[in-house]
């Protein structure tokens, strides 16, 4: 007898999703991953706008990814113009990353993950059972916002990183502040890491094909993605990466020569090289649990990135301090006018890793300005099919397990992969 | 006293208003206590199908049946249904380029080909179409402050006061310089509904209008003033619908 177990909606991810698992007696048939999120038909509906006006709009593809959404958006149409930012412009927009980094881990790991660690039901139990652990999770949230709110000028969707600089230089005090309150939090981040480091008690799931970019700067475009044991480069990546339309999904499935990419933190830490110098040997001594790890990994993998992060931020203020650098002379060309001289149409495409992974945009305009095409991969879009092969391998050895133990290790197990479900069906002209 | 139950979901959106909530670092544990969080997919995993609550704070456009069903059932489960974000209250960026149904289907196919005809989907329209709304919380994000306004009020059992000035007023009394009269950008600020703070302008970036209308704006004498400074109509009604897509443009208070 065939029967349908749906796991609707999908709960502590960011938008919406279902996921349907068929049985046929105790036997699992198949496992459907469902994005169902609405779709907004972002690429179809930057068609005709300005270059300046595209990264303004599709900045709001997604809440939690905003700041990274803007910054590859500006790199791939200042790619297509041909400018060129100053270097205190590309380290506020590093600095600003961070920041993004930082409060969608905390957020993840603190709001969304931790419950499951003390079989809550969310963060309001959480506030009940764990309520210092809870305040010292959102201490370091807050200070991710903090960096992304001075720096950006508003939390969500921010506005003073713009098309070849920035609204406002920040000032000495404000990176004053945010240097003391980023070293506040450090002993908080330290205390991350243990309470991630034991994965869930699931049966072993297959081995992630990662992907990731090549550059250790997480604000840096035109590099090359790293993927197996080769690389491609960024601009390359159309004719690398293939996306199938599947019914039963809003999100294109993406596929690497017939593979599943796993994309995130794990994937960085597996391909890059961990910088700080607190997160390079705190890495080198949970290297056997992190290399061979299963997508269990990536929460004790975005613990690690949390103190990374930190140091980091701390270094780009230490830069952005730094006596030697004359604000002054180093200012960016505005960008004048609306129309790009020349018959051609100018194709600009960027990378960033976004706190789940890599994150392409692209987008052609002709000689008006005018956007005739555009094209985002996000990272869940790339992790999409790596979620459905697990979930099969993870409903398969269960079969027979209660229905609720069944659906909480499938919920934690989609969680692993911190799946932002907004950013992912807003995929793809063809 | 029972603690209010609150039930917070989005539609048609980017979460970024339930994300304002659990911005709210330092008031979300004592809102945790003061609250009874009973449905919010987001950041719980289990609810009671069958519950009442006392206020909804929902947020995105409407633009799936799935979309008109939640919000059917949060209307007639709650008490106050509040309209929470610009995308529930004028629609959003989602709203922009399909106001008609065939230019849904445009965009549809643009984005996923053949098949994509086959979702079900109709223009992202505003809660005012289809239910009655009790309050809006307005934003592209909303104001952390006007959402904590909000809770507070609810606690003692009324709503904050109805907010009626443009982004200009704020915008003088922090004396930012003014991007429209003296740097001839194209800044919405006149007509758009204030309570940000002037946030982009006190950056030196023109208000793209993502708090929507302001009550009695005179958008016929902001559309004269931006023509008489050179700006195309197609351009001044191209970034006027950013995030609000039915505006009278003849409108004069």
């Amino acid at each position: 007898m065939t029967s349908v177990v749906e796991i609707s909606p999908l709960t502590r991810v960011e938008g919406h999703g279902t996921v349907k698992i068929y049985l046929d007696g105790p036997r699992v048939e198949k496992v459907e991953l469902c994005l169902t999120e609405s779709p907004r038909l972002f690429e179809a509906l930057l068609i005709g706008k300005g270059f300046a006006e595209v990264p303004e709009i599709v900045c709001r593809i997604c809440s939690l990814c905003s700041t990274v959404h803007k910054v590859t958006a500006l790199l791939a149409v200042e790619d297509a113009l041909g400018v060129r930012v100053s270097e205190s412009t590309r380290l506020t927009r590093e600095l600003i990353l961070n920041g993004g980094l930082i409060q969608s881990h905390a957020l993840h790991l603190y709001c969304l993950m931790l419950p499951d660690l003390f079989e809550v039901r969310g963060v309001s139990d959480l506030a009940q059972k764990a309520p210092e652990l809870l305040k010292a999770g959102l201490a370091v949230k807050r200070v991710g916002n903090l960096i992304q709110e001075t720096v950006g000028g508003r939390l969500i969707h921010p506005v003073n990183i713009r098309l070849g600089g920035l609204g406002r230089r920040i000032g000495r005090d404000e990176l004053l502040l945010l240097k003391d309150e980023l070293q506040a939090i450090m002993p908080a981040c330290r205390d991350t890491v243990p309470l991630f480091s034991t994965p869930f008690s699931f049966p072993p799931l297959p081995a992630p094909a990662y992907l990731a970019l090549a550059s250790s700067d997480p604000v840096s475009t035109g590099d090359a993605f790293l993927w197996g044991d080769g690389s491609f480069p960024v601009h390359a990546y159309r004719e690398r990466i293939e996306e199938v339309y599947l019914p039963h999904t809003r999100a294109k499935q993406a596929q690497l020569e017939g593979n599943f990419p796993t994309v995130g933190p794990l994937s960085r830490l597996n391909l890059g090289a961990v910088t700080g110098t607190e997160a390079s040997p705190l890495f080198e001594g949970l290297r056997p649990e992190l290399t061979g790890s299963d997508i269990r990994g990536g929460n004790l993998a975005r613990a690690v990135e949390l103190i990374q992060a930190v140091e980091r931020s701390l270094s780009v203020i230490e830069e952005l301090l730094a006596p030697g650098r004359d604000a002054s002379r180093e200012a960016d060309a505005p960008v004048r006018g609306t129309a790009l001289p020349g018959s051609d149409l100018r194709v600009g495409t960027a990378a960033c890793e976004a706190p789940r992974g890599s994150l392409i945009h692209s987008y052609a305009f002709d000689e008006a300005g005018r956007c005739k095409g555009a094209d985002v991969i996000t990272p869940t879009s790339l992790n999409q099919g790596a979620i459905s092969r697990d979930l099969l391998v993870l409903a398969r050895a269960m079969e027979g397990a209660e229905r609720p133990q069944l659906i909480a290790a499938l919920e934690r197990l989609v969680r692993c992969y911190d799946p932002c479900i907004s950013c992912s069906v807003h995929l793809v002209t063809l | 006293m029972k603690k209010p139950r609150l039930a917070i979901a989005g539609l048609t959106a980017c979460s970024g208003c339930q994300l304002t909530l659990l911005n709210c670092e330092e008031e979300l544990p004592l809102i945790l206590e003061k609250f009874d969080v009973a449905y919010f997919p987001m950041g719980e995993s289990t609810h009671d199908s069958l519950a009442t609550y006392d206020v909804a704070l929902v947020e995105g456009a409407v633009s799936t049946p799935g979309d008109l069903s939640t919000l059917f059932k949060l209307r007639s489960t709650s008490k106050l249904l509040v309209a929470y974000g610009t995308c529930a209250m004028h629609g959003g960026v989602a709203a922009m380029n399909n106001l008609q149904a065939a230019g849904r289907q445009e965009l549809l196919r643009e984005v996923y080909g053949a098949p994509g005809l086959e979702l079900e989907t109709f223009p992202p329209a505003p809660f005012k179409n289809v239910i009655s709304v009790d309050f809006a919380v307005t934003g592209c994000p909303p104001e952390k402050g006007e959402l904590i306004e909000l809770l507070g009020a609810l606690l003692v059992g009324t709503l904050p006061p109805p907010r009626s000035y443009p982004v200009c007023l704020e915008c003088r009394s922090r004396e930012n310089l003014c991007l429209l009269l003296e740097k001839n950008e194209l800044c919405l600020g006149p007509v758009i509904q204030g309570g940000c703070n002037a946030r982009c302008p006190a950056t030196g970036i023109a208000c793209e209008g993502c708090r929507g209308p302001v009550a009695e704006a005179n958008v016929a004498q902001e559309l004269e003033l931006l023509l008489e400074r050179g700006f195309s109509k197609e351009e001044i009604r191209r970034r006027m619908s950013r995030f609000t897509v039915e505006w009278d443009y003849d409108q004069r208070r």
